[in-house]
């Protein structure tokens, strides 16, 4: 056997593997777009069609009939507070961690690399009882305040990361030229720390847009509710109509693939805590 | 806001940046006690009281605890939850760890493929898991178009108790490959390719280069990828919820289920934050133990 056989025969390889690994990673997603486009009378056919001879629009008009955008609104909402005062108090704190060696410095490290690794999601019942106490039930505050503390730590993280690689010398000559410190970090430091911003920001608005959890435990009233929670009542309000569900799964998920799409490479970083540039 | 960071105009005395530094972290520390560990304290203080829809009664010492780990339908949501999470753990690790090696090489294809396999792990769970309850359901046609030819007629996947458990786990795949690929792949791209090259001048063949170089480098990657999923997978809740409702009759009930129902159906506040403990100090107990298991052997070579 030759050796550009060898090589053609692994390429082909490759590509058959890779075609394999896009299916099974695509085609739920690819199923239920085609499936919320068919009319409801096609949707339960057997055998199914795989792209829908006769697209409608009808299941997402029904959502709209259903306080979709209202739901949405909740969502965005949340979202952009939760990344607002993440990023804010995350960056803050990073850069303390990165510049001083100030007294319970080592403490509050280890603050941040346990609530990191302990699991919080089996705190629910406790938190919920908590949230329930300080009055804040049923609404987006509560729901930001969670989201902030759960994802703090991986900001902190990843801002502290960030700034280590940023000269000191930079912030020395701001004071030097009569800047305070809380001025140099404004003015000087956060404008380059944009890339660790926006790797951890872009965490954030993720977990905060996914979540469903904490949500549907923490709220019940319609007026907050978040879009997630709202695919889940549905879910009991739709029954076995696939259309809407679908629909709404379509709805909920598209922004975060359309933003996904664009800065696919500050995710990687997100995800590992800025140990790998994307 | 400004006047509250620096209380003082310029200074460069050491308990001036102290200060300063301290005030920075503040917001974060003040967030961090409140929303996790006051909760702890809380729940342990709910635990060991009779509480009745929010009404805290008497101090019952243990007897919440007693009763939740006698109940038999705690006991089979312990049984399902480590079936469920060392299944899902090793088949996750499996498929994330061949495909960071299969996606290592920074090619454009592999970049596109990169991205590809993460699309599952950014969108959220409720969706990816309602849109496999879709395709795996009979309402969608597609259990009857690929069952038929193979003489299989009328299979509900959620009517089967092993078959539901065999979706879960497929869930828990489909969505967590990607996360533990990512984590694998920032570990592979530490270990220097001198090392790889020294190797192969020694004459070590492709599977010994893995075991002798790879494997032990990976160790702390390894590790973290690991305890991050069973983590996510013993307190993963939306899987359940949303898949299977933890049917048929209970045969994948995990034990965040059980405890989500406890709480929030039947309001057993006191015996919800109970079981809450037991499995928050199960899962440290597990985190330690992989940690320890991981530990450096410091073997002469």
């Amino acid at each position: 056997m030759s050796y550009v056989r060898v090589i053609r025969l692994r390429k082909i390889g490759d590509f058959a593997l890779n075609t394999v690994i896009v299916l099974f990673a695509l085609a739920p997603l690819l199923w239920g777009l085609s499936s919320s486009l068919k009319p409801a009378n096609r949707i339960l056919q057997v055998p199914p069609e795989l792209i829908p001879s006769e697209v409608t629009f009808a299941h997402y008009a029904t959502l709209i009939e259903n306080q979709l955008f209202h739901y949405m609104a909740n969502s965005a909402i949340v979202s952009a507070a939760t990344v607002a005062l993440c990023l804010a108090v995350g960056a803050f704190a990073g850069y303390a961690l990165s510049r001083f060696a100030f007294p319970g410095r080592n403490l509050v490290m280890l603050t941040v690399v346990t609530v990191m690794s302990i699991p919080i999601a089996s705190l629910l019942v406790p938190t919920y009882t908590l949230i329930a106490n300080l009055g804040l039930l049923d609404t987006r505050t509560g729901l930001v305040l969670l989201y902030t503390a759960y994802e703090l730590p991986i900001v902190i993280w990843i801002m502290f990361g960030y700034f280590n690689t940023i000269p000191r010398q930079l912030e020395n000559a701001a004071m030097i030229d009569g800047y305070s410190r809380f001025d140099a970090l404004r003015r000087v430091i956060l404008p380059l720390a944009g890339p660790g911003l926006i790797a951890s920001g872009l965490f954030v608005l993720t977990a905060a847009w996914n979540d469903f959890v904490v949500a549907v435990v923490m709220t019940s009233a319609e007026a907050v509710r978040p879009l997630p929670v709202a695919v889940y009542f549905y879910l009991g309000f739709f029954g076995r109509e696939w259309g809407p569900l679908l629909a709404a799964s379509m709805v909920s998920i598209a922004p975060i693939i359309l933003i996904f799409v664009i800065f696919q490479k500050y995710f990687v970083s997100g995800v590992t805590g800025g140990s790998v540039k994307g | 806001m400004r006047a509250w960071f620096q209380r003082r105009r310029k200074g460069a005395s050491r308990a001036d940046a102290d200060a300063f530094a301290l005030r920075l972290v503040a917001p974060a520390l003040l967030i961090e006690f409140l929303f996790v560990f006051v909760p702890l304290a809380v729940g342990l203080y709910y635990s060991l009281h009779s509480v009745r829809f929010f009404q805290v009664g008497r101090f019952l010492g243990f007897d919440n605890y007693l009763s939740v780990l006698t109940s038999p339908a705690v006991l089979n949501s312990f049984a399902v939850t480590a079936v469920f999470s060392f299944g899902s753990l090793i088949l996750t690790f499996v498929v994330g760890f061949a495909l960071a090696l299969h996606l290592e090489r920074d090619g454009r294809v592999a970049v596109f493929m990169r991205a590809v396999v993460l699309v599952p792990y950014v969108i959220s769970m409720l969706v990816g898991s309602l849109l496999l309850k879709w395709v795996l359901s009979q309402d969608s046609g597609v259990p009857q178009t690929v069952l038929g030819p193979l003489g299989i007629a009328d299979f509900s996947v959620f009517a089967d108790s092993a078959s539901s458990m065999a979706a879960l786990i497929y869930n828990a795949v489909w969505r967590d490959a990607a996360f533990a690929m990512i984590l694998l792949l920032a570990g592979l791209k530490s270990i220097p390719l001198e090392l790889y090259a020294a190797a192969r001048v020694d004459g070590a063949s492709p599977w010994y280069r893995f075991r002798r170089l790879t494997l032990p480098l990976l160790k702390t990657p390894m590790l973290i990828t690991l305890v991050r999923l069973l983590m996510h997978f013993v307190n993963s809740l939306t899987f359940q919820l949303i898949l299977t409702g933890g049917g048929p009759v209970n045969k994948t009930e995990t034990v965040a289920l059980r405890t989500f129902r406890l709480g929030f159906e039947d309001y057993a506040l006191g015996r919800a934050n109970a079981l809450s403990f037991v499995v928050f100090l199960i899962n440290v107990c597990m985190i330690v133990l992989l940690v320890k298991l991981f530990k450096p052997t410091e073997k002469l070579r």
